[in-house]
């Protein structure tokens, strides 16, 4: 018997397992409550969620009870709430009362409770989305904005009291990205300022009670923003415009006046010249004139110091009597002294800075390139043509010459012979005259102190005689001339007063050596277009300091160039001599009125003219003048 | 005459100036034994839309509270159970509605004399609590400011209710309670587990008692304003 139970609980045993795990029936699963909620405080939903299956229809129960009291109810209405959910009604919710909540499973096999909840209806509100929700564009003085408005949802008792919500809202474009969200309060009204024109909005909103959760977000209303122009825009555009306007305006006028502007802002930069270069003659075609006008012979210059054009005191050698021929210790100075000066060949004073007279000589040496100096034999034949230049200079100074444009005029510092005296043979000294009102010394440039000079024939060129100070351009000559009878004439002039000067000394007047330079005053330029030059000594060395009356050293300077090309001179005087300079200098002043009248109506076209600024006489100025501003480019 | 009587009016606005200055009188009046006096005139709405805001600030208060408090001491496992092992909240004197037709069916004597007694209720425990939160060793500042604020306004709430059963029901019986109700002060040392819980009930049970008084304090009103339409729903 026993074994039969064992083998029927055997057999059993076996199949049964079987047979349940082919029908894989089992209890179900534990149920979960998913949430609770109620939407006006007054009803509540509770919604689970079913554990698994087991297999078997089951069927799930939910039960509560109370906070104070054990009485387990069930729930009342497990439809109206759709699956798996119970609905409270009116007359079975209380507020602020705890609901223990638990839901069974229950199916054939058994049953399985869930986890149980507290809930109290206060906390778990979730009102309805509000209703109604209006957008409508209205106009303001500053443009158009947004009215939304809305209602609560219905079944929240609000009128009352029961529930009290507060809103929000939220408005986008409907291509941007983000919202803008927005509280309203309890408020069932919001404007929306700054609208996009133009634009398409979207809003939404929803609610929530002050202990609640929030609804869920009302349908979004669209609505389309009129195009509009922004007040403040229309006035960045009218600045925009006027100022635009403006600046045509200021453009126009730059631009009419561009040259002017130009030059203010950039002032020119004086460029590199060539000298004798005539731009007019390349314009009309010939160019071989104009490369020979670029060719000068005494290229380069000898001297590049522009201060000696500057500087108008000329070393004047004063020499009583005139000596035809220098001795021959003078010789021998004349090339000691050159030899000395053999370095500086270019320099204004440099080679032929000797007391001799024989610039000729200088110049004949330098044509020879500076390497002989010592020929007498030179000396005395070019001495014996610097009489006959010197004759012929006398004769000729007034004929101009316009083959060459060169210097011609032989400055001879015997002007006094030259001016009036039968003595032409006076070179090399300067000669007070006393037969002279005024002492003028002229002196005209040798031609053949320019290296490619071959012969002493004079040409003269009155112009360029006094062409120390020649700043207008001669028609029949280049430049480059101009400059070099600018220049040399001075220069040598300098050496022939140098040279006068040292002559002097070698022939005894009583100078001591080291006193060796004498400065004259161009005082003006004669008719015969000869420099008058006014001996200047600072120590009132010298006869004409005496006949002179004690006259101090004097600098002129270049104090301007007037418009009719005339060089004006101005005195320099020092303060003790400056009365008695003064009174001289009136009467000079006054023969030098005479003589730019006349000289101006005699040579008025082409004629320069040294005049002598009589009103600046009598004062001490400060110093010299720059006169580089005022000479004229060439 | 016209101008007589300008004249006359002007002069007495000039005289009556302080008076005028005076009607915006605070809630609380008192005079030296503590008995409410006739504050100067304050019409019953305006007191009434001051009560409910207080209500309402308390109860916001008292949430931020509750909330503070359970983050920092009340384990998770237990924040959501409420009221459990026993620590409801202590049941009042006189049983509180418990949903809408209920209260709709009180009377609006009944109404502020059940938001009084709430109030009431609440003073002695809220002091109690400010005491138990000092011995916290590590308790929010803001938590003992809440709850500070929190027992000050209730008092003022407590006096305007008064004021207000005054006013609107003539009665002039009452006067501010000092007469001890509430929790028995426990003896159990903080940070167990049963004083947290304790304390975190009583934080809780005080919020819902706050949110009743609201809503008790608001049914007022709409009764105040509309009566029919009140009940309408």
């Amino acid at each position: 018997m026993m074994w039969r139970d064992v083998g029927v609980t055997l057999i059993l045993s076996l199949i049964l397992p079987v047979v349940a795990q082919g029908a894989r029936h089992t209890p179900p699963g534990k149920p979960k409550l998913t949430s609770c909620r109620s939407p006006d405080k007054e009803t509540f939903t509770c919604w689970w969620e079913a554990g698994s299956d087991g297999g078997r229809p089951t069927t799930y129960s939910l039960f509560y009870h109370k906070e104070n009291s054990d009485t387990v109810y069930e729930c009342p209405d497990y439809r109206t709430a759709g699956a798996n959910s119970c609905f409270f009604n009116k007359n079975e919710t209380s507020i602020w009362v705890n609901y223990n909540i638990t839901v069974v499973a229950t199916n054939a096999l058994g049953n399985n409770f869930s986890d149980p909840v507290d809930v109290d209806v206060v906390y778990i509100v979730q009102p309805h989305t509000p209703e109604n929700v209006t957008v409508g564009v209205l106009e303001d003085e500053d443009g158009p904005f947004l009215r939304v408005s809305w209602e609560p949802p219905r079944k929240a008792d609000t009128r009352s009291g029961w529930i009290t919500l507060i809103y929000e809202l939220r408005v986008k474009l409907e291509e941007a990205e983000e919202w803008e969200e927005h509280r309203a309060g309890q408020q069932k009204m919001f404007n929306i300022f700054s609208l996009h024109s133009g634009g398409v909005y979207m809003v939404q909103v929803r609610c929530k009670p002050d202990h609640g959760f929030w609804s869920e977000w009302s349908t979004a209303s669209y609505v389309k923003v009129p195009d509009y122009i922004p007040r403040e825009r229309s006035m960045w555009i009218l600045i925009a415009v006027f100022s635009a306007f403006i600046f045509l305006i200021l453009t126009w006028i730059i631009t009419m006046n561009r040259s002017s502007v130009k030059h203010c802002l950039l002032p020119p930069v004086p460029g590199p010249k060539i000298k004798g270069f005539d731009q007019q003659l390349l314009k009309k075609g010939k160019p071989e004139e104009v490369f020979n006008a670029l060719v000068v012979q005494s290229f380069p210059p000898r001297s590049t110091d522009y201060e000696d054009l500057l500087v108008e005191y000329l070393d004047v050698y004063v020499n009583e009597k005139q000596e035809l021929m220098p001795e021959g210790k003078d010789l021998q100075d004349v090339g000691c002294l050159k030899s000395k000066s053999q370095s500086d060949n270019d320099s204004g004073r440099g080679s032929c800075d000797s007391h001799t007279l024989l610039m000729e000589k200088c110049g004949g040496v330098e044509s020879k390139e500076e390497s002989s100096y010592e020929e007498p034999e030179l000396l005395q034949g070019q001495a014996g043509s610097w009489e006959r230049l010197e004759k012929g200079d006398s004769q000729e100074v007034d004929t101009p010459d316009s083959s060459d444009g060169r210097v011609k005029t032989w400055p001879s510092v015997f002007s006094p012979s030259i001016h009036g005296s039968s003595d032409n043979h006076h070179y090399g000294t300067l000669e007070m005259p006393k037969q002279h009102s005024t002492s003028e010394i002229t002196y005209s440039v040798p031609d053949h102190l320019f290296p490619t000079s071959t012969s002493f024939p004079h040409h003269h060129h009155p112009e360029y005689s006094d062409s120390l100070y020649h700043l207008s351009r001669s028609p029949s000559a280049g430049v480059a001339y101009h400059w070099e009878a600018q220049h040399h004439p001075q220069a040598h002039s300098n050496f022939n007063i140098r040279n006068l000067e040292r002559q002097k000394e070698a022939t005894g007047l009583g100078l001591p050596p080291s006193r060796s330079m004498e400065y004259v005053e161009v005082q003006k330029v004669n008719q015969e277009n000869q420099l008058v030059l006014k001996p200047l000594s600072s120590h009132g060395r010298g006869p004409f300091q005496v006949q002179f009356g004690g006259a101090g050293v004097n600098y002129s300077k270049v104090n301007g160039v007037n418009n009719d090309n005339v060089l004006l001179l101005q005195r320099q005087r020092e303060m003790a001599e400056a009365g008695q300079y003064c009174d001289y200098q009136e009467k000079e002043g006054g023969s030098a009125e005479r003589y730019p009248t006349q000289q101006q109506g005699k040579t008025a076209k082409d004629g320069p003219v040294a005049t002598l600024l009589q009103e600046s006489t009598c004062l001490t100025t400060s110093g010299y003048v720059d006169t580089a501003p005022t000479m004229p480019t060439f | 005459m016209n101008m007589m009587q300008v004249m006359q009016s002007v002069v007495w606005a000039v005289l009556l100036w302080p008076c005028l200055v005076s009607l915006g009188v605070p809630l609380e009046c008192k005079d030296e034994q503590g008995s409410i006096i006739l504050c100067a005139s304050i019409s019953k709405e305006k007191l009434l839309d001051r009560v409910i805001q207080h209500a309402e600030l308390i109860y916001r208060v008292s949430e931020e509270s509750c909330t503070l408090f359970e983050e920092m001491f009340v384990p998770f496992s237990m924040r959501s159970q409420r009221n459990q092992a026993g620590y409801t909240c202590a049941t009042k004197a006189f049983p509180i509605p418990g949903s809408k037709s209920e209260i709709q069916q009180i009377s609006d004597k009944w109404l502020l004399h059940s938001v009084l007694i709430l109030v009431q209720s609440w003073i002695e425990p809220l002091v109690y609590l400010q005491t138990t939160l000092d011995r916290y060793d590590d308790a929010p500042d803001t938590l003992l400011k809440k709850t500070k604020w929190v027992s000050e306004k209730l008092l003022s709430l407590e006096q305007g209710v008064v004021v207000l059963i005054r006013k609107m029901l003539d009665d002039d019986m009452l006067t501010t309670s000092y007469y001890e109700q509430g929790v028995a002060p426990y003896d159990l040392q903080p940070e167990v587990l049963e004083s947290v819980l304790r304390d975190y009930t009583l934080f809780s049970c005080f919020k819902k008692d706050a949110h009743k008084m609201e809503t008790f304090l608001k049914l007022l009103k709409c009764r105040q304003t509309d009566k029919y339409s009140c009940f309408l729903h």
